[in-house]
Parts: C-alpha cells; structure tokens; sequence
C-alpha cells in the first residue's frame, strides 16, 4: 500500500492534497465555531422600529444600514417618513433624549405631502412606478400613472426620476376625514398648579 | 366564503388624480384577473370603469401583452394587485413636441 503511493506520483499527489484539505478544512470549521461573531441584536431591534420604506432620506440605502448607524451612534432623528413617533420610539430603546425630527432643510414635516402626477403631461414611462418603494404609484407602460395618495409616504424618490417632470409635492390639505387632535407636547405645563412654581420663579 | 378552504387573498385598485381605492378581496385559487375585478365591486364605486375595453395589469406589468396572457385568463397569485388602468391624456410624441417647442420658444 505504502508502496504504491510512493511509487506512483498521481497517487502520492492525490493523497498529499486530500490530507492538506482535510487539515485546513477542520482548521476552518473550528474557527468558524470559537470565533463566532454574534449579530447586534440593537439593530433588529431599531430595524423593527424604522418604517421599512427603504426610502433613503437619511442618507443611506436604506432602513437596516440606517439602524445599523445609530446603532454605531448616528443622530436617531433623520427619518421623516417615520415622523415625531419613531423619533421618540428610538430614544426610548437608546436611552437617549428625543431631538426634534430632522427634515434635511424641507419644509416642516408637519405637513405631510404626497407625490401628485399632472396627467398632461404624464408619458406613462413607468419610470416612478420603479422609483417607488411603497407600490404607491397605480399603473403601467403606456397608460395613465396615478399616485394612491394613502400609500404615499412623502418620500420623494419619484420625482427626480420622472423625464418630463411632472411629479410635484403637494401638501394633503386638512379635510374632515384626516383631522385629528394635535399631540400633546411633553412639557407643557397643562396642569395649573404645576404652573405655579413656574411663575413664583419669574 | 364560498369554498372555505384554498382562499387567497388579492387586491383590486382603480386610481383617479382625486380618489384612489383598493379593494382587498378574499377568492379561491384559480381565480382570473376579470373575475377577481368583478367580483370586488369596483365598478359600483367608480361607474366610468367599462370592464370590455378596460386595461389591466399585475403591479404595474400590463395584461394582454409581452407574453402575459389576458385579464379573462391570468390566474392570479396569493398577494396580486390587479390594477386598472386608464388611457394616457396626451400623445407622448405629441407631449415631447410641445414641450421642445416650449424650450425653443425660451432660448430665443
């Protein structure tokens, strides 16, 4: 047996190169196990609070890569889509105080908008429809497109890909159907004797 | 719900520049585009759709053309949105001369 593999080159190549591979894949199977790195449960769990709208407004190609930033200690407040809400939500898991949303120099994020197609003008390209993340946009080649307003999140994505620029941002107008109380603030004073030290003080 | 079992779930939109629905919809497997549209109800709600010469798609992928059969025999998926569509407003050819015209006009 020893013989043969000697005496024959193929042979004792063969056997040389098993017995390497056997070596380096153990090698690498045990260091797969010991050096295990384990996944940052933070940002499932930032992940899980962000909108998943992919729309890229924070900078980054998307909600999982935003998550992972903060995770590493990026502002929290860069995600209009989410609103005030995911603002506050995230500061809660971080233990961090919630900063106002950061819109990127937008007009305020208390109005919401919506993408709004001037059917003049609109050459059913299709393109917006593939911009689009939330499927908010109905239609197909060379027929009529038309934004589904209650998907639309705001996010913009169509209109710069639009060749005839006839995507515009509008703001939803405050109807019957959509009005709701504002929010309370977080530190006004809305109980009187609370006031009181307040104004002893000025 | 007839059948009971073997139900999917599937969406029918209609979209004007003021007013949108989509109508989710539970129907057996082996239900066509037409038939889910018809019976969603979408035509009370918006009496100008006329099923005969309406186009329909799939999420934006129209049905008829490219290969995909018609809105009477595409069976449809758990999670379609059958989508109808109306006809564009201009002629793109048209739209493009205008709109060279218009930049002509403010060059000189």
């Amino acid at each position: 047996m020893l013989e043969l593999i000697t005496e024959n080159a193929v042979v004792t190549a063969l056997v040389a190169l098993g017995f390497l591979a056997l070596v380096f894949g153990a090698l690498l199977g045990f260091a797969s196990v010991r050096f295990k790195v384990e996944g940052d449960p933070i940002v499932d769990q930032l992940d899980a609070l962000l909108p998943q709208t992919q729309c890229g407004q924070c900078g980054y190609p998307g909600c999982r890569p935003y998550a992972e930033q903060i995770a590493q200690g990026d502002e929290i407040n860069k995600c209009p889509p989410g609103g005030q809400a995911t603002v506050e939500a995230i500061a809660q898991l971080m233990g961090v105080d919630a900063p106002e949303l950061d819109t990127g120099g937008a007009e305020s994020a208390e109005v919401t908008r919506v993408a709004y197609i001037r059917e003049d003008e609109c050459i059913g390209c299709t393109k917006c429809i593939q911009a689009c993340p939330m499927d908010a946009i109905l239609g197909a080649a060379k027929q009529m497109h038309t934004v589904i307003s209650d998907e639309c999140t705001g996010c913009d994505l169509c209109v710069e890909p639009c060749p005839v620029d006839c995507i515009d941002m509008i703001p939803i107008p405050t109807t019957v159907q959509n009005w709701t109380w504002e929010k309370p603030a977080s530190n006004s004073n809305i109980i009187a004797t609370d006031k009181q030290p307040a104004h002893q003080a000025a | 719900m007839e059948g009971g079992k073997n139900t999917i779930t599937v969406e029918v939109a209609y979209a004007l520049p003021h007013k949108q629905q989509i109508i989710a919809i539970d129907v057996e497997q082996g239900t066509t585009a037409m038939e889910a549209v018809v019976r969603s109800g979408i035509v009370n709600e918006f009496p100008e759709i006329d099923l005969a010469t309406a186009k329909m798609g799939i999420f934006g992928q129209a049905l008829g053309v490219k290969g995909l059969k018609s809105p009477q025999e595409q069976v449809l998926e758990s999670g379609d949105r059958v989508e109808i569509y109306r006809p564009l407003k201009s002629d793109p050819k048209e739209a493009r001369r205008r709109r060279a015209a218009k930049n002509d006009a403010e060059k000189d």
